[in-house]
């Protein structure tokens, strides 16, 4: 289904959506940070700006409760989180790095283990993807096979268009439900010219190729070369869209308290350390070997799919200016 | 019209840094050199270890070379080469923060080989690395430097920076937050530490961060909760920010690297005005073994003892 809507009438559906208790999750400025995060009102949406954290937590959060234990006498009770209480949500203004990045995260969250917690967010999420309009020189997409007109994992797909307002593009079942609920604020497409969109300037990655060079080269001293200024943090892992690494922990009390589940990142020297004392991965080069098997290697033998969506964050924020584009590059022509 | 800040001497540095790094290494002064090359990304420079000499020549300086590259000399980050003397290309901040490590043992002045760089800024973390230095993209801790010219070293290039005034961003700022009610103050720092997702990039590219476990690493007993929570992360910034008073040096890389932009250091740059006012300290070139939370005078203050 095709359809317009002005930005009038997306803002008009944003406050409707708000006022019946959908929670409306959009890009927005926190202390000055662009995040996706819940609004109060359609003011609030930016679009300018990639939010600094990706799309991912709206079904993933960085910190969530799974379950809280009290204590009493010798009695313990435990109570679970119920996921069906969770909203129903209208995640708007994703750039396509971020929407595409949902689908990759499904796979992992429902194979042999369903996450319900992601899961039942997930159904309950209706995604509206944004064509991108600007890009700078850490992005990616295109390299990855993405592009700023991908309409992967977006239920209903916007472009923007010259003169203000949007071409709307349905692409599942969720996104003309969310057209038809509201069809009075969108009207037939009028042949506005869409703005230019962004245009990377990576070449296309042979992922085969890459792959097939990691298959065999787990011990190379290349390794070395590529992460022996990496400092350990878990910044990469954080803003990424695709990396989906979580840790338990019991907060509270011997009286009561919760299980949380919170990010983790395997550039962190923690993440594989061993009751015993003893680190399999003893070097931020093997940790950093790691993250590009999972992204370019594991992810593919598992689902089939590249852990990684090119939208750059990991390049933009890293303290020490790792460069995964360039890391990649370089074993593409290896 | 935003005051321009002139870098042309950037290029002479680079060329003098090279020649130096050629030498050295040549002559087997040093085992390898800590220093800048250029990145893929227009303008952008990122740290390297070099050990041969024909590799000299991808030494550069420039106001993308942001790093304070001290850390790559501490315990906690062990993969530079051990053996030998290392060379190491710094800048003025960089240098104290290098002073401080010695005071504290953590490095010998003898097995370090100082390349001191004449700076007159690197930018902004927010600012695209090919822009031009000026009053409004320069980091805002070169807004208050001191140290443009690094002394001490075992090699300086001749070339003298230009430094004009600058307003001093961090003295602004901390004179707004002090003019706060302790509630306004508190409710600042709340909504900045809300944002903090515990990805620990201001620990880890910290010079004087170099626990080989970090208390927030522990789990036994829990010191500090490990959820990006607001318990958590109140309680790390806390201890972050009191275990670095009296010692940061303020290289700021805690901030410039927080991917969530909170503020870091204006803590340490309010701790180092406290250290000032109560024990006449400040972090300079020198080293000093007896750091002022470190020693015991009878003419310490007492007034916190009721």
């Amino acid at each position: 289904m095709q359809k317009h809507i002005t930005q009038q009438n997306l803002n008009t559906l944003l406050d409707t959506l708000i006022k019946e208790g959908k929670r409306v999750v959009a890009p927005r400025l926190n202390a000055g940070t662009p995040l996706y995060e819940p609004l109060t009102s359609s003011a609030e949406m930016i679009t300018d700006q990639l939010p600094k954290r990706s799309g991912k937590e709206a079904f993933f959060p960085l910190c969530e409760d799974i379950m809280s234990y009290e204590k009493e006498g010798q009695q313990i009770k435990l109570t679970d989180i119920d996921p069906a209480r969770f909203p129903e949500t209208v995640l708007v203004g994703v750039r396509p790095c971020d929407a595409a990045a949902i689908p990759v995260l499904d796979a992992v969250f429902s194979w042999d283990y369903k996450d319900e917690f992601f899961l039942e967010r997930r159904n309950k999420t209706t995604v509206v993807g944004v064509a991108c309009t600007t890009a700078d020189d850490a992005c990616f997409c295109t390299a990855v096979g993405l592009s700023p007109s991908d309409t992967k994992g977006s239920d209903l797909f916007l472009t923007p268009l010259e003169g203000g307002g949007y071409h709307c593009e349905t692409q599942s079942e969720k996104g003309e439900a969310l057209i038809n609920s509201h069809q009075e604020l969108f009207s037939e497409p009028n042949g506005s010219k869409t703005v230019p969109l962004a245009r990377p300037q990576t070449e296309k990655f042979d992922l085969e190729k890459v792959k097939k060079w990691l298959d065999e080269h787990f011990e190379d001293p290349a390794w070395d070369s590529i992460a022996t200024r990496c400092v350990g943090c878990g910044a990469c892992a954080f803003v990424c869209p695709a990396c989906h690494c979580f840790d338990i922990v019991d907060e509270g009390t011997e009286k009561s308290g919760k299980r949380r589940k919170n990010w983790d990142a395997c550039g962190f020297w923690k993440f594989t350390h061993h009751a015993s004392g003893h680190n399999p991965r003893d070097g931020q080069p093997k940790r950093y070997r790691n993250r590009i098997m999972h992204k370019f290697k594991y992810y593919d033998d598992k689902f089939g799919q590249t852990l990684c969506t090119g939208c750059g964050r990991c390049i933009r924020l890293c303290p020490v200016g790792i460069d995964i584009a360039q890391i990649v590059e370089e074993l593409n022509k290896k | 019209m935003t005051q321009a800040i002139d870098t042309t001497i950037y290029a002479a540095v680079s060329e003098a840094i090279q020649g130096e790094a050629q030498r050295i290494l040549s002559a087997g002064e040093v085992t390898a050199i800590v220093g800048y090359a250029t990145a893929r990304r227009k303008g952008s420079a990122q740290p390297i270890v070099i050990t041969n000499a024909d590799d000299a020549q991808k030494l550069i300086f420039t106001p993308a070379c942001v790093n304070n590259l001290a850390v790559y000399l501490t315990k906690a980050k062990k993969e530079i080469p051990k053996q030998g003397k290392i060379g190491i290309v710094v800048k003025g901040c960089d240098l104290k923060a290098l002073a401080g490590l010695m005071g504290e043992s953590q490095l010998k002045r003898e097995q370090l080989y100082l390349i001191g760089v004449p700076c007159a800024g690197v930018l902004a973390s927010t600012i695209q690395p090919d822009t031009q230095l000026t009053a409004d993209t320069i980091a805002p801790k070169c807004t208050e430097c001191d140290a443009h010219l690094p002394q001490g070293c075992d090699f300086v290039p001749a070339q003298t920076p230009v430094t004009p005034e600058l307003e001093k961003k961090y003295a602004a700022e901390i004179a707004r937050l002090e003019a706060l009610t302790p509630k306004e103050r508190w409710a600042y720092w709340k909504e900045q530490f809300s944002k903090c997702i515990k990805c620990y990039a201001c620990r880890q590219v910290c010079p004087f961060c170099f626990c080989e476990q970090c208390l927030c690493d522990r789990n036994k007993p829990q010191m500090v909760d490990t959820t990006p929570r607001p318990a958590g992360n109140t309680a790390w910034h806390i201890v972050r920010a009191m275990h670095l008073a009296g010692r940061c040096a303020g290289c700021a890389e805690c901030e410039r690297v927080c991917p969530m932009d909170i503020p870091l250091n204006l803590l340490n740059r309010k701790m180092a005005k406290e250290l000032k006012e109560l024990y006449d300290y400040e972090a300079g070139f020198q080293v000093n073994e007896n750091g002022p939370l470190n020693s015991y005078t009878e003419k310490d203050d007492q007034s916190f003892i009721k």
